[in-house]
């Protein structure tokens, strides 16, 4: 078409160079200070080379809090898949069961995540809190919520699934109801039962929006860290230290920015490795894709 | 006054939708460009309209390349298959809303809403939108925001295709009368049933895999088709194409399949031709014999398909005529309606005297 | 639906629906508690187990000794997160829209990588960005004001709204662009008068989470501002110390999520409207 080019440049750019302007310089600047030794000690952008990067190498921390965030992540995600898709599967036929359920599940997702946490931590407080008691009316007795790792693992993963079901809850709800009607009819006519229908039905035609729902949601998970800061301080010890927690410590706590940088930038890459060789394979069930 | 399209060509990555295209269109009247799925039509339409890039080519009127001017600024009206209308406006302010772009006067808009809404009949559902109406109204909508402005063309992408029947056939004779209502603009009519362009009665182009294989006046390009494609294009069903022989002062299309030499064929010299014959031009009954291999009626006309020793033959006839696969079927040949082309090049090289065209199947 | 199964989905459902309930059911009854209803163990039920007081409650808007203001950080909130989440809107509706009708290409860099490139950014961890982002603004003077944050929260909320516009667009039908232009509209009126107003639905959804998740931000705001602006997370965090009293901590949280609670009754109505994935042709 004629005459499009300067139109073209005048929708794109502003988002674009606003956006490159705002993150690129950060970018660049991490990159610079991770080549430098600025600590406490001595702050100012000196060049030590790889120095900080050969100290990733043998930084046990760092990969564990790699693997740690690689459990705990797809434990959230696969979790909220799986409860998302039963309560859809449940809800999305009768419009008002519909509608009173996604107001009601909906909820979570819309609250500030941090401040629901300083919630949640009174709940799982060892002796005050309501989750003890609940557990010795169910004749579990007292579980060391937050002072025990694995279970401490668990609060994360739990507090993780209550915020965000409600997010894939209402992707997989309105695939579901973009589904076309005729291969449910048709699967009726042959006879098959929920079960049948639901492995050779709808499942594969949902496949694109839950691979693009789990994408989305794998990428948000694995920056989880204000839970984690409020609820357990990534404790107890270290059990529930993620990566983005770590750098954090190391950061803003210890003021070891060029060390922090370091992890930053390695980090970013292998995330965008992880997500990109994740979403190539997932990209097989993408139907549409972008633009 | 005419338009000249010179090595018009439009390609999308490593596909050619229009081979260099060279035609000329008149400045007004009506244009129809006929052609398969495919063959380019709408690419051609969209380049008219400017919606569509090319990659050479200009379209001269007046020494003026139109090609040059952006899509917006061009003196077009296009009508789509899937009935195009603005979704969050009532049927008057999508007819007016081009009035509005080009900044009418409001009595101006009032008069030519008043003139298009009358001619389509639409005064009924003005205050309606396009989603409550039925799909023949929604397309009469979109007709009337592209008459409702003074155009240099105006361009209907096969508009009638999504209609049911009864529908089209009531469109098709509003078109006739409103096209030859306008003034001076050029009508560019695409379809791919030369029922329309017969109907249309205007200049017809045929496009066949983004080349122009052919035009000339409706008559002309019917009774006249320039080779073997136009002539499977401009008919419907799509004249049978035989490989056959003049010999011996008789025209042979198979062992069992020979006539005496028609009067228009007196003339060629023996040798191998491709021969061509319409659908209507053969008759039931009679002494020639084939299998019957597929009957389908269509409203009050039987088109059967014949194989003749493993050829391919379309008879038309009135009526219902119901038979068998496997059914043996007598037939006869119009032998004066043959037409003859190259064997190699499918070029015409002889057709039959020209006879009047209500003679022939709507 | 046979019986069975029908009870063990009444029972689901309602399960779930008591533990989204639970945290504000908690954070409720505690907000009227004193001292003995929480030294003592954990209490629920006002009158029965505990004596009711509206301490807390009145601390909030009050001043005085042991009371915390709510209102400046609630207010510094909403104009942070409205400014930011607006601009992003306008500037991811424009680049959305662009990269759904237009091709661009610059040298192997296309369309999809272009959206690829605004998607992505999401990727990167608010960590990352925090330490720069404090340099980048402390140089700027730029620390602890409200026009910084909108700048950083505008990176933030841009890709989403670009996420979700351009997957919109690319829903409605080219021909309609294709009519607007032939009727005398350049690129950017077709765009206004055309495309905009049938983009209703897709709007209020990239509008909302870009709300969303200005609003519930935490992290950018505690690393970048302290004393002068503080928005609404970060206040309630830090009163996340064992000193502050669990009525003060609950009522300040029901307070700053209330909001939110009301929105999702609007996206609720708005989602049956039509579809969250994009519009009906």
């Amino acid at each position: 078409m004629y005459g499009l080019s300067r139109y073209k440049f005048f929708f794109l750019l502003p988002g674009l160079l606003t956006l490159l302007a705002i993150i690129l310089f950060p970018l660049i600047f991490t990159i610079r200070v991770s080549f430098s030794g600025w600590d406490a000690a001595s702050p100012g952008l000196n060049f030590i080379g790889g120095g900080n990067y050969g100290r990733i190498f043998s930084d046990a921390r760092f990969w564990e809090s790699l693997v740690r965030l690689g459990f705990i992540a797809t434990a959230c995600v696969l979790l909220e898949y799986v409860i998302a898709f039963a309560l859809a599967l449940l809800v999305w036929h009768q419009v008002r069961l519909r509608r009173l359920t996604r107001v009601l599940f909906l909820i979570p997702m819309m609250t500030t995540p941090v401040v629901m946490a300083v919630i949640w931590r009174t709940i799982f407080h060892e002796s005050l809190g309501p989750a003890n008691d609940l557990m010795q009316l169910l004749g579990i007795g007292n579980i060391a919520w937050l002072t025990s790792a694995g279970w401490a693992t668990v609060v994360v993963i739990l507090v993780d699934v209550w915020q965000w079901t409600p997010f894939m809850f209402l992707l997989l709800m309105a695939g579901l109801l973009s589904l076309p009607r005729e291969p449910f009819l048709a699967a009726a006519i042959d006879g098959a039962g929920p079960i049948r229908t639901f492995f050779d039905v709808t499942f594969p035609a949902m496949a694109p929006i839950s691979a693009g729902a789990v994408i989305i949601r794998l990428i948000e998970a694995s920056k989880i860290m204000e839970t984690i800061y409020v609820v357990t301080s990534g404790g107890p010890g270290t059990a529930t230290e993620t990566s983005s927690y770590y750098i954090f410590i190391r950061g803003l706590r210890d003021f070891q920015i060029g060390y922090a940088a370091a992890l930053s930038i390695t980090y970013l890459v292998i995330m965008i490795v992880l997500l990109t060789i994740i979403a190539k394979l997932l990209a097989r069930y993408l139907v549409k894709s972008g633009a | 006054m005419t338009y000249a399209i010179r090595n018009l060509t439009v390609t999308d990555g490593n596909t050619i939708h229009l081979h260099g295209l060279d035609v000329e269109l008149p400045a007004s009247g009506v244009v129809t460009v006929i052609g398969r799925t495919l063959s380019g039509k709408t690419t051609f339409l969209k380049v008219l309209a400017g919606l569509q890039a090319v990659r050479s080519g200009s379209l001269v009127r007046d020494g003026v390349d139109l090609l040059k001017i952006p899509a917006w600024k061009r003196r077009v009206g296009m009508v789509y298959q899937q009935f195009v209308n603005y979704p969050h406006l009532n049927v008057r302010d999508n007819i007016v809303f081009p009035l509005k772009r080009a900044g009418c006067t409001s009595s101006e808009i009032e008069a030519k809403l008043t003139y298009v809404s009358d001619l389509l009949g639409l005064r009924p559902y003005l205050d309606r939108r396009p989603a409550e109406l039925s799909g023949g109204q929604q397309q009469r909508v979109a007709l009337a925001r592209a008459l409702v402005k003074d155009t240099d063309f105006l361009l209907l992408d096969e508009p009638l295709v999504n209609l049911d029947y009864k529908l089209r056939e009531q469109l098709r004779d509003e078109f006739r009368r409103i096209f030859h209502d306008s003034r001076d603009r050029l009508v560019v009519y695409a379809t791919t049933e030369p029922a329309e362009a017969m109907i249309l009665q205007g200049h017809v182009i045929i496009l066949h895999e983004g080349k122009v294989i052919q035009t000339g006046d409706y008559r002309d390009v019917f009774h006249y088709p320039a080779n073997t494609i136009a002539a499977q294009v401009f008919n419907d069903p799509p004249m049978n194409l035989l490989e056959g022989e003049i010999a011996r002062g008789r025209l042979i299309l198979g062992p069992s399949f020979e006539t005496p030499l028609p009067a228009h064929f007196s003339t060629l010299a023996p040798d191998r031709y491709t021969f061509g014959l319409r659908a209507t031009d053969l008759a039931l009954g009679g002494d020639f014999s084939a299998v019957a291999a597929l009957a389908e009626v269509n409203g009050s006309l039987t088109v059967l398909h014949l194989d003749l020793e493993g050829r391919n033959l379309v008879l038309e006839e009135e009526g219902v005529h119901l038979f068998q696969p496997g059914d043996r079927i007598g037939f006869t040949p119009d032998s004066a309606r043959f037409y003859a082309f190259d064997a190699t090049t499918g070029a015409l090289i002889a057709a039959p005297p020209r006879r009047s065209v209500s003679g022939q199947k709507d | 639906m046979p019986r069975p199964l029908r009870i063990i989905k009444t029972a689901a459902i309602l399960a779930w629906s008591a533990f989204v309930i639970a945290p504000f059911l908690w954070a409720l009854t505690t907000s009227f508690k004193t001292a003995n209803g929480v030294t003592a163990g954990p209490t629920y039920l006002p009158y029965v187990d505990y004596e009711p007081s509206l301490a807390a409650w009145k601390g909030l808007f009050g001043s005085g000794a042991g009371s915390i203001d709510i209102v400046q950080p609630f207010a510094a909130s909403m104009i942070v997160t409205l400014s930011a989440s607006a601009i992003s809107l306008i500037l991811g509706t424009l680049a959305a829209y662009g990269l759904s009708r237009f091709v661009y290409k610059a040298g192997p860099i296309s369309n999809n990588d272009l959206t690829f490139f605004f998607v992505s950014q999401r990727i990167m961890p608010p960590v990352v960005l925090a330490i720069p982002f404090f340099l980048m603004l402390g140089f700027f003077g730029l620390l602890d004001t409200i026009l910084g944050l909108v700048i950083v929260y505008i990176a933030l909320l841009l890709p989403i709204a670009v996420w979700v516009m351009v997957d919109f667009f690319n829903n409605i039908p080219r021909e309609l662009d294709e009519t607007a232009m032939i009727d005398g509209c350049t690129p950017i009126e077709t765009f206004w008068r055309v495309i905009l107003p049938n983009s209703l639905p897709g709007l209020v959804v990239a509008g909302i989470f870009c709300i969303v998740f200005g609003w519930n931000d935490f992290f950018f705001a505690f690393t970048l501002t302290f004393t002068e602006t503080q928005l609404l997370p970060v206040a309630i965090v830090s009163l996340n110390s064992s000193v502050t009293p669990w009525w003060s901590l609950s009522a300040s949280a029901l307070v700053s999520v209330a909001p939110l609670i009301v929105v999702a009754f609007l996206v609720e109505r708005y989602l049956e409207k039509g579809s969250l994935a994009g519009a009906d042709k």
